[in-house]
């Protein structure tokens, strides 16, 4: 059953939904103009371009706890076998030493660190994260050790062909969070920005599974 | 739309309540803290209560490598080399009733640093078995030959909730530099890491 209430309440938002009718729907199509023209000039985001440096292989890159040393990359091709599709991976090479002066802490290679840039403004690619010592993924590096070698893997296209290929760095900082929040001061490793975005001139490789 | 009914309010209370829990224990204490963990201290060959769960954990022996190898690797598989030294801690853990936390192994130094698992054999792995056994098996950390006075190994419980818990520290006998050294010198060239073996606890 309506209370008296609900029905004042429909009686006068009836009323002022009429009274002010062509003022609403022209503010509406205000909205809408509006979002047309920004969609229209190119997005709301504002492009800034690339803000960090673009190095050449061999390059050396200190980003957050690691210091990186990229020396080649490689594109796999595996052909399409009789039960299985081609299969096209872009493999680059580095050696990678653990610097947390911090924490002094083992780590592995977390792998939103590593990017593949498509260009083009395509997203960019994840790598699968740091393999050290004959492929062992995610193999946690010590400090205070010399660098070990390194590499990782990103899917492409298997179609896919490059002359120059660019890899972006990542790094991670080591500040605290807001403790106005009620959270925790202590400082930790976290807010990953780019660092460097490296060039490499990858060679094609084609994985018959014969040198294995 | 009415402002005043009686479930509005109950939600708008329920948010203050939710805030009010989360800010009892203090700002510091929220997250991470450690103040709120008794260190359990012992040295080789020591049963240690973990966690007041009526489990205990033993390091029976440590060993020294420079090679480490899978225990149930195939002929091709190549043993894994180091820069720097692997440590392999092996381990006798009897479980209690109650189900204990899980844990991270880490190992610590008088130097600071800390040292994590190797990601690889899997073997290398230090956990609690079910209730009414015991298990052994080894856990292996890579470690900087420089940096082994106070060799400790630290058992943290990970809490999804702040409560009065223990964490274990123990003493793996690496007292001064010229020992760490001594070790280093005589490690074994290779170690071979085993699956951990569970039996009946008796």
């Amino acid at each position: 059953m309506e209370s008296l209430d609900e029905v004042i309440d429909a009686m006068i938002a009836d009323r002022v939904i009429h009274r002010h009718r062509r003022i609403w729907l022209l503010l509406i199509a205000l909205v809408v103009v509006a979002a047309l023209i920004v969609l229209a000039t190119g997005g709301w985001k504002e492009k800034t371009g690339r803000t960090v440096p673009t190095l050449d292989a061999p390059a050396t890159v200190t980003a957050g706890r690691f210091e990186f040393n990229f020396t080649k990359a490689e594109i796999i091709r595996k052909p399409k076998g009789e039960y299985s599709d081609a299969e096209t991976t872009l493999r680059v090479y580095f050696t990678a030493k653990n610097i947390d002066s911090e924490e002094y802490s083992s780590e592995s290679i977390q792998s939103d660190l590593l990017r593949f840039v498509p260009g083009g403004g395509q997203d960019l690619i994840k790598s699968n994260g740091g393999s050290c010592r004959g492929d062992n993924l995610n193999w946690v590096l010590v400090y205070g050790l010399p660098p070990e070698e390194c590499s990782t893997k990103f899917d492409v296209e298997p179609d896919f062909a490059a002359d120059v290929v660019e890899i972006g760095v990542l790094q991670e900082h080591y500040d605290s969070d807001n403790g106005a929040l009620g959270v925790n001061e202590k400082p930790y490793w976290h807010n990953e920005d780019p660092a460097a975005v490296v060039r490499l001139k990858p060679t094609v490789v084609i994985d018959d599974g014969k040198n294995k | 739309m009415k402002l005043y009914r009686p479930a509005t309010i109950l939600v708008g209370l329920l948010f203050i309540l939710i805030g009010g829990v989360a800010r009892l224990a203090g700002p510091d204490q929220v997250y991470g803290d450690d103040s709120n963990l008794k260190v359990v201290h012992g040295t080789i060959g020591e049963a240690l209560p973990y966690a007041g769960s009526g489990s205990t954990i033993k390091v029976t022996r440590i060993k020294f490598a420079r090679k480490i190898l899978s225990g149930d690797g195939g002929s091709d598989d190549k043993p894994i080399d180091t820069n720097g030294i692997f440590v392999a801690v092996e381990w006798d853990a009897v479980r209690g009733v109650k189900d204990p936390d899980t844990f991270t192994p880490t190992l610590i130094t008088d130097g600071d640093s800390v040292y994590e698992k190797v990601s690889d054999p899997n073997e290398s792995d230090m956990s609690f078995p079910d209730a009414g056994f015991a298990s052994t098996g080894a856990i292996v950390f890579e470690v900087n030959p420089t940096d082994l006075k106070g060799l400790t190994l630290r058992l943290k419980p990970s809490m999804l909730w702040n409560v009065y818990n223990s964490e274990v520290r123990v003493d793996l006998g690496v007292p001064t530099e010229d020992i760490a050294q001594q070790m280093v010198d005589h490690a074994d060239d290779q170690y071979v890491v085993n699956d951990s073996v569970t039996r009946v606890a008796s």
